[in-house]
């Protein structure tokens, strides 16, 4: 079925409403050929659960697999860098498929168990409490950089045993690789910097895990060296994504679901007198807004789809943000209710690739939405202008300014 | 000789993250949707069944001591989180 609506995924109409945008395709055009990116939009929720279900149909090796240049294009000039690119992205582990997926996860998949995380909740609720006795002092604050940003990169860092000084620099690093979902035709070069700037500083610090191993996260996936599920290149590139993911998404889920409860006073008011409601309510945040906008598969063979046929090599692109406010699975779903039960979105994926740090995300947005809407009754925007990103893989606000007065 | 076991899945929150079936093979497998499905709860020790119900991420596998009803995994005093929560078993 044909429909109207353009293929400009970076335009920003689509990037300031995915809802709207990527609706219309689950109405009009739910499996949509985008001819200007040469891949396969996927919409609704239905579909992205199956097609996450079928690794062995769509493959994970995105990176290693895809022959044509990335999109959108980069300069000629580039290529080289892209090269580089490509064959780090691609040692991560979530860019594998069976049965190195399998051994690569089993590594550090126990690190992450729901009562390991558990236990790191009162560290998280003491670090929420002094970003945010900072943060109150000054009567106002961007949600995201006085606290969305340094809360996660503490924990991750702290869980991989890295200094706390290096914090800032991590964040800078890191923050270049976050070209990846981007349209800039020039992203090649910080992510390039991103890349070596981490390495440099993570190898010797997996040297010195190898030779003296401890109980931290960088130490359990150095030992996948010893246990032949990762090459060195392979830890170097894991440390890299464990430090990038356990991040960014957090973030977005902090900056996305205060904005929605400040956009919901009466939901912000429910949890303020209910706090045991802090577990559903970060699940609807989790799927009203989702972190993570869309991630991409490519077809392992021939795959018919809603009567489509996706070519093996096809690229196909499963959109969370219109999964999560499908009607054919979510009641009123463009309602946000912090009671809503069940809840069964996708903001983490699902199948054998579901969201390794699902949990600590969930424990950190839990304390996260809790402590401001006890501690700021009153919280409220401090501009209705709000930019987001130019990104297809992250659904991340440039700023959050909020007062309580 | 080894206690009988009860090994149940909660289809209302398992998102077929399939660790259960590389931890213990013998009892868990995938089933049409995906999801996990248990074939046979003697299929493996029960240390193995208790690391694969330990090691899901949304906590849908539920160990009983078949003979007793006593729970093994997962334990009562442990709070609730995510997906699993909602479920008031």
């Amino acid at each position: 079925m044909a429909t109207a609506v353009h293929d400009d995924l970076f335009a920003p109409d689509v990037i300031a409403d995915p809802y709207g945008y990527f609706g219309r395709l689950r109405a009009e055009d739910p499996v949509h050929w985008n001819g200007k990116y040469e891949v396969w939009v996927i919409t609704r929720y239905d579909d992205v659960v199956w097609l996450i279900r079928h690794p062995e149909l769509f493959s994970s090796e995105v990176f290693k697999r895809d022959p044509r240049p990335p999109y959108p294009p980069i300069p000629e000039a580039d290529i080289q860098m892209y090269s580089l690119v490509r064959e780090f992205f691609a040692d991560f582990f979530i860019q594998h498929d069976r049965p190195s997926h399998t051994e690569m996860r089993m590594v550090v998949h126990g690190y992450f168990t729901p009562r390991a995380m558990e236990a790191w909740r009162p560290m998280v609720r003491a670090a929420i409490k002094d970003l945010l006795d900072e943060a109150e002092a000054k009567g106002q604050m961007d949600v995201m950089q006085d606290f969305a940003t340094p809360l996660p990169v503490l924990v991750i860092a702290r869980m991989l045993g890295l200094p706390q000084q290096d914090r800032r620099f991590i964040r800078e690093l890191a923050q270049k690789l976050l070209f990846i979902g981007r349209g800039d035709p020039t992203r090649m070069r910080p992510l390039t910097d991103g890349i070596n700037g981490l390495v440099d500083y993570l190898s010797p610090l997996i040297d010195e895990r190898l030779a003296h191993p401890g109980d931290d996260l960088l130490s359990v996936l150095a030992s996948g060296e010893g246990r032949g599920a990762y090459s060195r290149d392979e830890v170097l590139a894991n440390a890299v994504l464990l430090l990038l993911a356990g991040h960014e998404t957090t973030i977005n889920l902090i900056c996305n679901g205060t904005l929605a409860l400040i956009r919901h006073p009466e939901q912000w008011a429910l949890l303020q007198e209910s706090p045991a409601l802090a577990v559903r309510a970060t699940e609807e945040c989790l799927r009203y807004d989702p972190p993570v906008k869309s991630l991409q598969r490519i077809a392992a063979e021939d795959v018919d789809l809603r009567g489509n046929v996706l070519r093996k090599l096809d690229r196909a692109r499963w959109f969370i943000p219109s999964a999560n406010r499908d009607p054919g699975k979510f009641p009123e779903p463009d309602q946000f209710d912090i009671t809503r039960d069940p809840n069964p979105h996708v903001a983490f994926g699902s199948g054998i690739h579901h969201c390794l740090g699902a949990t600590l995300a969930r424990v950190e947005g839990q304390e996260a939405f809790s402590a401001l809407v006890e501690r700021f009754p009153a919280m409220h925007l401090t501009t209705e202008e709000l930019e987001y990103q130019p990104s297809i893989t992250f659904r991340s606000l440039k700023a959050l300014p909020v007062t309580w007065n | 000789m080894p206690r009988t076991l009860r090994v149940r899945v909660d289809h209302t929150v398992c998102v077929g993250n399939a660790m259960c079936t590389a931890i213990a093979p013998g009892v868990f497998t995938l089933n049409d949707d995906r999801q996990s499905q248990v074939v046979d709860p003697a299929g493996e020790t029960e240390e193995k069944i208790l690391e694969a119900a330990e090691n899901c991420p949304v906590g849908a596998i539920l160990v009983e001591n078949a003979d007793t009803g006593e729970r093994l995994f997962p334990a009562t005093r442990e709070l609730p989180n995510g997906p699993s929560a909602r479920s008031s078993r």
